[in-house]
């Protein structure tokens, strides 16, 4: 790769991981010219373009709403003795758990011990067999698969579930678009979902569930196809949701950063109870 | 709300390419199989609009199924993430109807072509809500789409005086086209409306239930806080 390369490389980089093209250009002629004055290739002083571009934008971006104080509000979810029976295969058993706007809980377990079945009966889209589910009205709700349309592109999904929350069509995809830029994507107008990469669909899936400001954020592991950057900003999305007064709960099987979060809900596969 | 998912919806239907193109295909080649005899080619030529566009509202409605009980579950109205897609598709119907309207006026001679056109209107209006209702009822491609095949091969073949034919959804397509065609009354024009308004009202009853019973999500209450 030339140095030039390397430049475009780098720049094209940048865009795509939401810094605005005009400081990105910036910041391609700055390592450019950092290179010639050490006499140097950009590569061999800075590393591959991709990779040091994804460092550089993450640095780039400013750190969201860190100024807000977190409180703990009132609550938004309440399980109380949740069961959920498919026949005789019981995938939940007497779930307990209170989350108040200002928390972050956190469901984790191993494959297969119903924490997918438990964050859909927080959305509603599942009956639990028994107990009681309490949760506030407004809720953004981010499901494992398929959350997404395949022929549609980003600002589509933006203008649609705008729609259901009363949006006007152009605040919807404003919002999108800088939701998106938290998570370090830039939506690029024409490409339709199912032609983004993984992690970028997934990016896509978070977004649409946080668009209205809910008070309550559902998400089934929400970092699916995400590189350490993408999964960082993601936790600093999640903080930064908590601290500007919603509840999130995250289902999740990594272990990673659960020493943040205010509630940890472990599930056991039914085999192990 | 509603205009935003008919328009969402249209733009899914229209950026898959070949499926676009094989459903106007579809009733091209039942109309030029049966172009030497008028009446059946108009008959035929119904009948596979009628079938491609419930095809094409099985797989919309199918494909969409995971992203409109996402949006139910967020605060879409279930009625209007039906009423939306069906839109789309009963627009589109129309549009191919309207199409191949023109394509019957420049190559055949008929008695009453307004006739013609009345009779591709109302087989897009049954069609669209009937793929609808079997994509609600079973939500697999291939199950819904066997089941179409079956619906529609049997409605071709059954003899139209029989009870069989009168009972399955486009028995008004074939009294419609023999009052476009033939020297009949007015009273085959009166049955085939009446089959098709109860047919219409019918899947249109069917899919808005259907579609209640699968995209409406719990009701839950809001936590009362001490």
């Amino acid at each position: 790769m030339t140095a030039s390369q390397w430049h475009e490389s780098f720049a094209r980089t940048l865009v795509e991981h939401g810094v605005a093209p005009g400081e990105a250009r910036r910041l391609a002629d700055d390592s450019t010219e950092e290179a010639q004055a050490a006499n140097m290739h950009p590569a061999d002083l800075f590393g591959p373009a991709t990779a040091y571009a994804a460092t550089m934008a993450r640095a780039a971006r400013p750190a969201p709403l860190q100024s807000l104080t977190r409180t703990r509000g009132p609550v938004v979810l309440r399980l109380t003795g949740v069961t959920k029976r498919y026949r005789r295969h019981e995938v939940l058993r007497g779930v307990d758990l209170t989350l108040r706007a200002g928390e972050v809980a956190a469901v984790v377990g191993a494959n297969g011990c119903g924490k997918s079945t438990l964050l859909d009966i927080c959305a509603g889209a599942t009956k639990a067999t028994s107990g009681r589910v309490e949760r506030s009205a407004r809720i953004g709700y981010a499901p494992q698969q398929r959350g997404v349309a395949p022929y549609l592109t980003p600002d589509e999904h933006f203008r649609l579930f705008g729609a259901v929350h009363g949006m006007a069509a152009r605040r919807a995809v404003a919002t999108g678009a800088h939701l998106a830029s938290g998570l370090g994507w830039l939506p690029r107008p024409g490409i339709v979902a199912g032609q983004l990469s993984g992690g970028t669909q997934q990016k896509l899936n978070v977004v649409l569930g946080e668009l209205n400001r809910p008070d309550l954020i559902l998400l089934d592991e929400p970092y699916q196809g995400f590189d350490q950057d993408s999964y960082l900003d993601l936790w600093t999305q999640v903080y930064a949701w908590r601290d500007a007064g919603a509840g999130v709960l995250v289902v999740t099987h990594l272990l990673h950063d659960l020493d943040r979060v205010d509630h940890v809900l472990e599930l056991k596969a039914t085999e192990d109870r | 709300m509603l205009w935003t998912i008919a328009g969402t919806s249209m733009r899914e239907i229209t950026r898959r390419r070949a499926a676009l193109l094989l459903v106007i295909a579809l009733p091209l080649a039942f109309y030029a199989a049966r172009a030497d005899m008028q009446g059946q080619a108009i008959r035929f030529l119904a009948l596979g609009v009628g079938w491609a566009v419930a095809t094409l509202a099985l797989f919309s409605h199918v494909g969409s199924r995971h992203l409109d009980r996402r949006l139910a579950v967020v605060g879409a109205s279930p009625t209007a993430l039906l009423l939306g897609r069906q839109l789309a598709l009963i627009g589109m119907g129309l549009t191919l109807a309207g199409g191949y309207l023109a394509l019957v006026a420049a190559t055949q001679d008929v008695a009453r072509l307004w006739a013609v056109g009345l009779l591709l209107a109302t087989t897009v209006i049954i069609a669209a809500p009937l793929g609808a209702v079997v994509s609600l009822v079973l939500p697999r491609e291939l199950e819904g789409a066997l089941a179409l095949l079956a619906v529609m091969a049997t409605q071709m073949i059954a003899d139209p005086e029989g009870t069989l034919a009168k009972a399955l959804p486009m028995w008004s397509t074939r009294e419609l086209t023999a009052y476009a065609v033939d020297p009949v009354g007015d009273d085959v024009l009166r049955s085939g409306l009446l089959h098709f308004a109860v047919v219409a009202l019918l899947c249109a009853c069917g899919a808005w239930a259907a579609a209640v019973v699968r995209l409406r999500p719990q009701t839950l209450p809001t936590p009362v806080n001490p």
